[in-house]
């Protein structure tokens, strides 16, 4: 294990960032650390990097104990959300920073800087200064200047979280050929379960300073451990004293199916090949359901009719809680 | 539609330098009248005046004061003790500036306000203020009245402010983050200072060491009390100019005017060029 965190906690003033945390982060995999804003997924990266200190636990890094270690000596790679590029260093510069320091000679830190600048494809930017490059741009620039030194694991927090949406879509799947072409051990902070679903090995679920699962993006929608985890990553409805996603609903116009409940269609979307039904069941709650196009089309529904609703088989479902009625 | 696009045409027939295209509407042409206007009545034609005022005799009036051997002195005295005080602003209004922006403690509020003081109160009022604390009746038991470290003393007084001013928001700005990323990267806190943090706010301290120069080579009212005006001691220009109107000699007091006002344009150009290159340098 690359990474390992055991016992951690941490607080500002009265608030708890971290309960207790302990996990371990595979070697050479990109890891995400998925949750909602504030819960705490920040804090434990930065306690990796050495940026903010552990009230207490332990952190070990490739074996070796680095709870008190300085940032300096982590050997951490950092990309930081709003890039923290040195604004009059040019391009160049910036990726040669961490070279320069540790006194490489001249020849050797360009060839690894024009490697470098190749590989997130700033080739012919090595001469502008950042404040002349597309936030995507700077962004690639960082990550280069992270990867300059060569670190043991690098450390993305919300690499993509100041982009608009199609540079961070073009972005993520970027990172993780990147990520397959230089295998370094790459953990990455996100509150977009798509974005940690598409580009993670594995994801750390982390919610209210506590870990609420682990586990490969599949594995986590197919078998959430509990309603939080379910509910975060994907849509969620309630049909009868279960939770489930809207897709693992079946719909029919006739009651053949043991267990289906009856229902009105009371509204009816259609979003490209997606049909969205909102289905009233008889004791008062509304039932979020999706379907197929075709499907919707070979049952004529349309707002207003009765249908029965079943869980299709093979759902992952959990049990609902009473907190969170509402589908 | 025809017209518009007949006005379009007009306006992009427009005649002048070929690549520069004035942005000037019928509005901003007028501002910019006005503003020309107000800026030569107020700096441009005195300016010019003083320079022909002193030119009067030809070069003689330039080779007279600087030959006077007082004139001399005061000038000296006036640029050295300028620059001295500058030099001793760079130092220390960094320092002061990054307390106020980097650290949280008790009475970090006032000490805020009161760095203005110096700047905001009348300058016979700062005189006296000195006088009090380090005159002959010192309650500190240190005098340094009529004598030369008075000039420097009151000097650094009036300009302290400066360099606060012009770093203390740039050093506000600076993200944390950009540190964090120089520290993970291997830098030690040296070496962050040096490369990182100094470069974003060197263009500021030129600003600010520009502002307390230009402020220190004009100061009268401070000195006055302070430094006793002997001459060829702690005679600063700014006296000898008054004395030199008091006896009715207008053109030596133009001439040392002008060349003060030369020194003022020397020493802010020089600061600019410092703050550049120290800027890109990185």
């Amino acid at each position: 294990m690359s990474i390992e965190i055991s016992n951690v906690t941490k607080r500002f003033g009265d608030f708890v960032a971290l309960d207790d945390v302990s996990v371990s982060l595979p070697t050479g995999q990109l890891t995400a650390l998925l949750g909602p804003s504030g819960g705490g997924k920040s804090t434990l990266l930065r306690i990796v990097a050495g940026l903010e200190k552990a009230d207490t636990g332990r952190v070990t890094i490739e074996g070796v104990d680095a709870t008190r270690m300085s940032p300096q000596k982590r050997n951490v790679g950092f990309v930081f959300q709003h890039y923290a590029v040195f604004k009059h260093m040019s391009v160049a510069k910036n990726v040669a920073f961490g070279l320069e320091i540790r006194r490489k000679n001249k020849d050797e830190v360009r060839a690894r800087v024009d490697e470098l600048l190749k590989l997130v494809h700033l080739t012919q930017f090595a001469d502008r200064l950042p404040s002349q490059l597309s936030g995507g741009q700077r962004q690639r620039m960082a990550l280069a200047r992270a990867l300059a030194v060569q670190p043991k694991v690098l450390l993305l927090d919300e690499p993509f979280g100041a982009l608009d949406a199609k540079v961070r879509k073009e972005l993520r799947e970027w990172l993780r050929r990147l990520h397959d072409e230089v295998p370094v051990t790459t953990v990455f902070v996100t509150h977009d379960q798509e974005e940690a679903m598409e580009v993670a090995d594995e994801i750390v679920v982390i919610n209210d300073g506590r870990i609420e699962q682990v586990g490969r993006p599949d594995q986590l929608y197919d078998r959430p451990a509990n309603d939080f985890v379910m509910g975060f990553l994907g849509d969620v409805t309630q049909l009868g004293e279960v939770r489930l996603r809207p897709h693992d609903i079946e719909i029919a116009l006739t009651p053949d199916l043991a267990g289906s409940v009856p229902g009105d269609v009371l509204r009816l979307t259609r979003i490209g090949f997606e049909v969205r039904l909102v289905v009233g069941t008889e004791d008062g709650r509304e039932v979020s359901v999706v379907t197929t196009r075709a499907h919707a089309r070979s049952l004529e529904l349309d707002a207003g009719d009765r249908v029965w609703i079943t869980p299709s088989s093979g759902a992952s479902t959990v049990p609902a809680m009473k907190s969170l009625l509402a589908g | 539609m025809t017209t518009a696009v007949l006005s379009q045409d007009t306006r992009t027939v427009g005649r002048g330098r070929p690549g520069v295209r004035s942005t000037l509407t019928r509005g901003s042409a007028l501002g910019l009248g006005v503003a020309l206007l107000w800026f030569s009545l107020l700096v441009l034609i005195p300016l010019a005046a003083i320079v022909a005022t002193a030119g009067g005799e030809g070069l003689r009036g330039y080779v007279d004061t600087l030959t006077n051997p007082q004139s001399w002195a005061a000038i000296k005295l006036t640029v050295g003790q300028s620059l001295l005080v500058t030099g001793i602003n760079v130092v220390m209004g960094p320092i002061i500036a990054w307390v106020l922006v980097r650290d949280r403690f008790w009475g970090r509020g006032l000490l805020d306000l009161v760095i203005d003081i110096p700047f905001a109160m009348p300058t016979i009022v700062a005189g006296l203020v000195l006088l009090g604390l380090y005159g002959p009746q010192s309650p500190l038991g240190i005098n340094v009245s009529n004598s030369r470290p008075s000039v420097a003393l009151a000097l650094a007084f009036v300009t302290l402010p400066f360099i606060v001013r012009t770093v203390q928001p740039v050093l506000g700005e600076l993200e944390a983050d950009v540190e964090e990323a120089a520290a993970s990267l291997g830098a030690g806190r040296l070496t962050i200072l040096r490369r990182i943090v100094l470069p974003a706010i060197v263009p500021a301290i030129a600003a600010g060491a520009a502002l307390s120069f230009a402020r220190a080579i004009s100061e009268y009212g401070t000195l006055v009390l302070i430094s006793g005006s002997l001459p060829y001691k702690t005679e600063a220009v700014s006296v000898r100019v008054l004395s030199f109107i008091e006896g009715g000699d207008r053109t030596s007091a133009a001439a040392l005017a002008s060349i003060m006002l030369g020194v003022a344009l020397a020493v802010i150009i020089a600061l600019d060029v410092v703050q550049r290159r120290v800027a890109r340098r990185g």
